[in-house]
């Protein structure tokens, strides 16, 4: 990336939940500078962090630290930063798929209808679901009402991305075909995108960046993904990569006994 | 499914055909006294003659504008005050002591004093109407709003929304069902209160309700005119409950995919 601009920058974090006696640093001291247009994947075992890593960014949790989103520091969630959860039930289910992607148009600043409605329909055609729009969330499959949380993020133009595992749940033909959707969409939009998991072949696939973290909630490993698009396990480097990572992994879990 | 909801609604057809009929024989046979059992024949003539003579039509429609005032009053009420609950934590607090106390207190028990400090009029059944339905109303506004899933807050606050908005964009909706059931209750609560203030109050001066017509029936020994009362307010039932309710039910949370099945 030449003439990168930091997009999000983290200095010092820590985060205790302070919820008992004892209670540990579930982050500790970390420093990271994502640029605009990176798309980094964050690994790391279970309980290391990375999920209350990606709260802390949306401005779901207090935290001691400095996150700067171009330069202003994060004190609670706003559009500049847009969540993708794991869970199915992200959608509001009082709402059609529509305007389950307009309605956040409407109640930041995009006040005409035709508006909000064009923009909707674009971005449901832009995760193949231009049909779906009338339909209503429990009326789709996990993997459409994903696509549908994607296109309502990319709606609203956000700074950044973060994605907290959203494909975890899916079975794995969907899965694949969503991250090389996502991997499509995000070169389209020029977006800039955190993604959590637990999934070594997922980072590989999505990021252009992989960072791991260990269970002590300190940055591991951040590395450049320099194996081109699309990455597939045949791809040159990836089995290197993926040994790299998965011993890594398998470190922290040592640790752990 | 279909042809069990069939089913189901023959056998009550049946029963109440049935009913009707052990009705008339009893009547018939003269096995109780026939003033306080008038046979369905008189008690047909009665309820047409209520209706035909406009007295029943406008002894009920009386109640009815009065309940569709107060119930109008509480329910605004008790959404204003739920989420000003929901937003302020202290608020909650208070609001929460006030609503379990007064919850407890049957609008006939406040009666006495209502009307001591504001006499015989619409204003002392409408604060009657009210109380019954705030208490229950918010509730279970605020149960449902502590039940809503944790994601469809986050997801609130994911696009922006706090404080009213949030209240509005994902409180309300996200509780709908509980919005509903506080509704059920707080609209039977508030037509029992109803009644039974009526019969005590008699008239206000500018009309009496169907409570009212009921208790001067019994007064009049016009048993058949007392059935006909109790039919009208079945009737009423019926269509809050299949006309009101259930289509709400059926346009919101099951359309929605929010109902437990």
């Amino acid at each position: 990336m030449i003439n990168a601009r930091p997009v999000l920058e983290i200095k010092k974090l820590t985060k205790n939940y302070h919820d008992g006696p004892g209670s540990r640093d579930i982050i500790k001291g970390l420093d990271l500078t994502v640029n605009e247009g990176d798309f980094l994947t964050i690994l790391g075992p279970s309980g290391c962090g990375k999920t209350t890593l990606i709260r802390c960014i949306a401005g779901f949790e207090d935290y001691e630290g400095d996150i700067l989103v171009d330069g202003d520091p994060v004190k609670a969630p706003g559009i500049d930063r847009f969540m993708v959860f794991q869970t199915f039930e992200q959608l509001f289910p009082w709402k059609t798929v529509k305007n389950n992607i307009a309605y956040p148009l409407k109640m930041n600043g995009i006040k005409d209808r035709e508006e909000q409605d064009k923009i909707a329909r674009e971005h449901l055609e832009l995760v193949g679901l231009g049909d779906k729009g009338d339909l209503y969330p429990h009326q789709l499959s996990g993997g459409m009402k994903q696509r549908v949380a994607i296109a309502k993020g990319l709606a609203l133009n956000p700074k950044i991305i973060l994605m907290d595992e959203p494909f975890a749940a899916l079975d794995a033909m969907t899965r694949n075909k969503l991250q090389a959707e996502l991997v499509k969409i995000k070169e389209r939009e020029n977006a800039t995108v955190i993604f959590i998991t637990h999934n070594i072949q997922e980072a590989l696939a999505l990021g252009t960046r992989v960072m791991l973290m260990s269970k002590q909630g300190e940055i591991k490993i951040n590395i450049d993904n320099d194996i081109p698009k699309p990455v597939t396990p045949a791809s040159e480097g990836y089995g290197q990569l993926w040994k790299m990572l998965n011993d890594a992994l398998w470190e922290e879990d040592d640790e752990k006994e | 499914m279909k042809s069990e909801t069939r089913t189901e609604i023959r056998d009550q057809i049946i029963f109440i055909i049935c009913f009707i009929g052990a009705w008339y024989l009893v009547n018939r046979l003269g096995l109780v006294s026939s003033l306080v059992f008038p046979s369905p024949g008189e008690i047909g003539n009665a309820f047409i003659k209520g209706f035909a003579e406009g007295e029943l039509i406008s002894y009920t429609l009386f109640s009815l504008k009065l309940i569709a005032k107060g119930l109008l009053i509480g329910i605004g009420l008790a959404f204003v005050l739920s989420s000003l609950a929901v937003i302020s934590k202290h608020f909650f607090a208070i609001y929460n002591l006030i609503v379990s106390v007064f919850d407890l207190l049957p609008g006939v028990a406040l009666l006495p004093l209502v009307l001591s400090i504001f006499g015989v009029c619409e204003t002392t059944i409408i604060i009657i109407v009210v109380h019954s339905i705030i208490w229950p109303m918010s509730r279970s506004l605020m149960d449902g709003f502590k039940a809503i899933p944790n994601i469809y807050i986050e997801s609130g606050r994911n696009i922006g929304l706090k404080g009213f908005n949030l209240v509005r964009g994902v409180y309300l909706p996200a509780a709908f069902a509980s919005v509903l059931s506080g509704l059920r209750v707080g609209w039977a609560r508030a037509w029992r209160g109803l009644l039974a203030v009526e019969m005590i109050f008699g008239t206000t001066g500018t009309g009496a309700g169907i409570g009212w017509y009921i208790f001067m029936r019994r007064i009049n020994l016009d048993y058949s005119g007392l059935y006909a009362a109790l039919i009208v307010i079945i009737i009423i039932g019926i269509i809050i409950e299949y006309g009101l309710f259930r289509s709400i039910e059926r346009n919101t949370i099951r359309k929605w995919g929010m109902t437990a099945q």
